[in-house]
């Protein structure tokens, strides 16, 4: 019995001030963190890819397929995180059989389902369907089975059904649009909903986690761009790269006045939660916060891109750079969702006392699993991009040069 | 209809067909029998193992610490938060005709300085808040590094229940 005692110490050496005994251990971890992190990604990947074709925007012609294949790798494996984290994986299928039309949490199937079946699938089908078909003809074996089955066995590659196709995807990405935002600022909304929590419970969080999403999957097409031409050992398209900068930068901006607009209101109204939070913030969540997210993620970013919008170095400098700056972006992005989901499980609900979190190598909740859930995705791009390379996509208007 | 249309909509229809025929066989035979959950969850949790057994079945042996208690400042506090776990202790403690229990039955005696402390030991995190609304009293603190450490006499270390009767403190 003396074992209670000293598993009693070992828990209370965690914790400081007074904290209700379901607050000990954190519940959301690491996983918790990914899940958020992934889907930002996706949603972000795709309203880059949409900017492209809506707006018809033929600089970033170039990153148009990598950014929708980035979406889709990144959205067959957004729900593992929270797949894995439920722990039971004879039993996880089931919260995909049995659909619930009122519960916030269960909602996420829905969201997910239109998402990647009537919105990502359906628009890379469309775009690539023409081409699908010409490459069955062209290669044999596996490849070619897999192109047909993936053409759904169509054939049909007249004018008039590539037309329909066009115009078919172009309503997918008009639809697409509202649907990503949707999908993230669903997930700012399961935070942002929960009222007993002071540091979640803001109507801007959908916002906040759509802006921070648009941002870390730009960063994140430019970064894979950056990388491909450079294994392929091709020449950079510099006006794309230089196009997507500069809407990082904006987005960006927005991404930190409605962070700061969101911390002003919250330091203006100090509500009775606000001196917890603000040990917090100081406190356990300085070195994520303030170092990582802030100056990492946002302000060295935010200058540089700054800068670079008056006055631009040589192109293999502002490669470099934007190299950087993109990883940068990445990282404090992560620590954005790290900061929410474990910065709002280290107080106590009694606003008297905060916990700490700890996190193992290995395990079903460890860092090992969470590089898993990270790396899974580009290997799944890989495996795209050698299926479906959008450089040898077949183009019809002349013009416009594909790299 | 243009083919890949028609293609597509087969291809959703199977999608929803298969979806509809994996929900049947594969949805847990008890689900929605009371709400939208495993009525068998209920049953499965019935089944774990219990380790506590709760102050009130203590009394029917140990009367005398239950009043003591009911009477002190830990009248509010659960035997087994210091004793640990009893409920193998409330179920056989009685076979035992002398009183003489066997280890794995015994329960914890928590005696020493440290465990009066972990409630106790003072703490500036811990403010000052009312424990116990309706008396509004607070949980006292105290530095068990100094206070009445050691005797002054015989300069030996001093438990606290050589002063403070644990039960009725
Ligand atoms: C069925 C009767 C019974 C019940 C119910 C019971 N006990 Fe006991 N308890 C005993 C007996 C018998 C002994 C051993 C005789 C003795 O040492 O006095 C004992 C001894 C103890 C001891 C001293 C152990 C030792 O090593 O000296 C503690 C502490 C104790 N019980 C706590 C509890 C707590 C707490 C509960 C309620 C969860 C409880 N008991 C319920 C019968 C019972
Ligand atoms: C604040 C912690 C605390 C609580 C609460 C507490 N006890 Fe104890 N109990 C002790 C300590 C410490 C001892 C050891 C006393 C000693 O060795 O003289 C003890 C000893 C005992 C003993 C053994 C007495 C002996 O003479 O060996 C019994 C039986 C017991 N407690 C039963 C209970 C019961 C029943 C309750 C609930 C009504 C209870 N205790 C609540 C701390 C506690
Ligand atoms: C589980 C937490 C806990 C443990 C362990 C605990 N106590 Fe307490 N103690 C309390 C609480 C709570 C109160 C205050 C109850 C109230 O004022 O209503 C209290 C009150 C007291 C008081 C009265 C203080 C006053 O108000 O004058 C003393 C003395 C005391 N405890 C001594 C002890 C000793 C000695 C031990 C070790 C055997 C011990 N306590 C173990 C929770 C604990
Ligand atoms: C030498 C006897 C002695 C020992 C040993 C002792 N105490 Fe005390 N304790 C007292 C006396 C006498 C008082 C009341 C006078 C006072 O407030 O100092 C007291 C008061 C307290 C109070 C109430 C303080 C307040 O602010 O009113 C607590 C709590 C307490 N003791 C806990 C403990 C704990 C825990 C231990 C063991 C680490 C312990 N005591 C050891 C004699 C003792």
């Amino acid at each position: 019995m003396v074992q209670h005692i000293q598993d009693l110490y070992e828990v209370l050496s965690k914790v400081d001030g007074y904290v209700y005994p379901n607050e000990i251990e954190l519940n959301w971890s690491i996983l918790i963190v990914l899940y958020p992190y992934i889907t930002g990604l996706v949603a972000g990947a795709f309203i880059l890819a949409s900017l492209e074709r809506i707006f018809n925007l033929h600089v970033l012609r170039p990153t148009y397929g990598i950014a929708l294949l980035t979406a889709l790798s990144f959205m067959l494996v957004a729900t593992m995180p929270l797949i894995s984290h439920l722990g039971k994986p004879f039993r996880a299928y089931e919260i995909m059989i049995t659909p619930h039309l009122t519960s916030a949490m269960a909602i996420f199937g829905f969201v997910y389902l239109w998402y990647l079946m009537v919105v990502l699938l359906l628009e890379i089908w469309f775009d690539y369907r023409r081409d699908m078909v010409v490459w069955a003809g062209e290669t044999k074996g596996l490849k070619r089975f897999l192109y047909k089955v993936l053409s759904l066995w169509t054939t049909d590659i007249s004018p008039k059904a590539v037309a329909l196709d066009k115009k078919l995807g172009y309503i997918v990405t008009v639809i697409g649009v509202p649907s990503a935002f949707l999908l993230h600022g669903y997930v700012g909304f399961i935070f942002g909903s929960i009222k007993a929590n002071p540091w979640w419970s803001t109507v801007l969080m959908p916002v906040i986690f759509l802006f921070s999403a648009i941002v870390s999957g730009i960063a994140l097409v430019m970064l894979v761009y950056i990388v491909l031409t450079r294994i392929r050992k091709l020449s950079i398209d510099m006006a794309c790269l230089d196009m997507i900068a500069s809407y990082l930068f904006y987005i960006l901006i927005m991404d930190f006045v409605l962070e700061g607009l969101d911390q002003i209101h919250r330091i203006y109204e100090a509500e009775e939660s606000f001196e917890v939070l603000h040990n917090l913030v100081f406190g356990r969540l300085f070195f994520t916060l303030f170092i990582m997210q802030g100056l990492f993620g946002t302000v060295i970013p935010l200058l540089t891109l700054g800068t670079l919008q008056f006055y631009k170095p040589k192109a293999l400098i502002r490669k470099g750079i934007y190299l950087v700056v993109s990883v940068l972006i990445l990282v404090g992005i992560f620590f954005m969702r790290w900061n929410v989901v474990i910065g709002g499980q280290l107080f106590s609900k009694s606003f008297y006392g905060y916990t700490t979190f700890k996190i193992g190598l290995i395990g079903t909740e460890g860092y090992l699993m969470a590089a898993v859930w990270l790396i899974v995705p580009f290997l799944i791009l890989s495996f795209l991009l050698w299926l479906l390379p959008p450089w040898k996509k077949h183009e019809d208007d002349p013009d416009v040069q594909v790299n | 209809m243009p083919q890949q249309i028609k293609r597509l909509v087969t291809a959703f229809a199977v999608f929803i067909l298969m979806f509809l025929v994996l929900q049947q066989v594969l949805k847990p035979n008890s689900f929605g029998k009371l709400g939208h959950y495993r009525a068998m969850a209920i049953q499965e949790n019935e089944a774990r193992e219990l380790h506590y057994a709760g102050s009130a079945r203590c009394t029917k042996c140990h009367d005398e610490m239950h009043t003591d208690k009911a009477a002190g400042f830990h009248a509010q506090l659960q035997c087994e938060v210091c004793h640990g776990p009893g409920l193998k202790h409330v179920l056989y403690a009685d076979k035992f005709k002398d009183g003489k229990l066997p280890d794995s039955l015994k329960l914890h005696k928590p005696d020493t300085r440290k465990e009066c402390a972990i409630c106790h030991q003072l703490n500036a995190a811990r403010i000052k808040i009312v424990f116990d609304t309706v008396n509004n009293s607070m949980i006292k603190q105290v530095n068990a590094l100094k206070h009445n450490l050691v005797d002054k006499h015989t300069k030996e270390e001093l438990k606290c229940i050589e002063c403070h009767n644990p039960h009725q403190p």
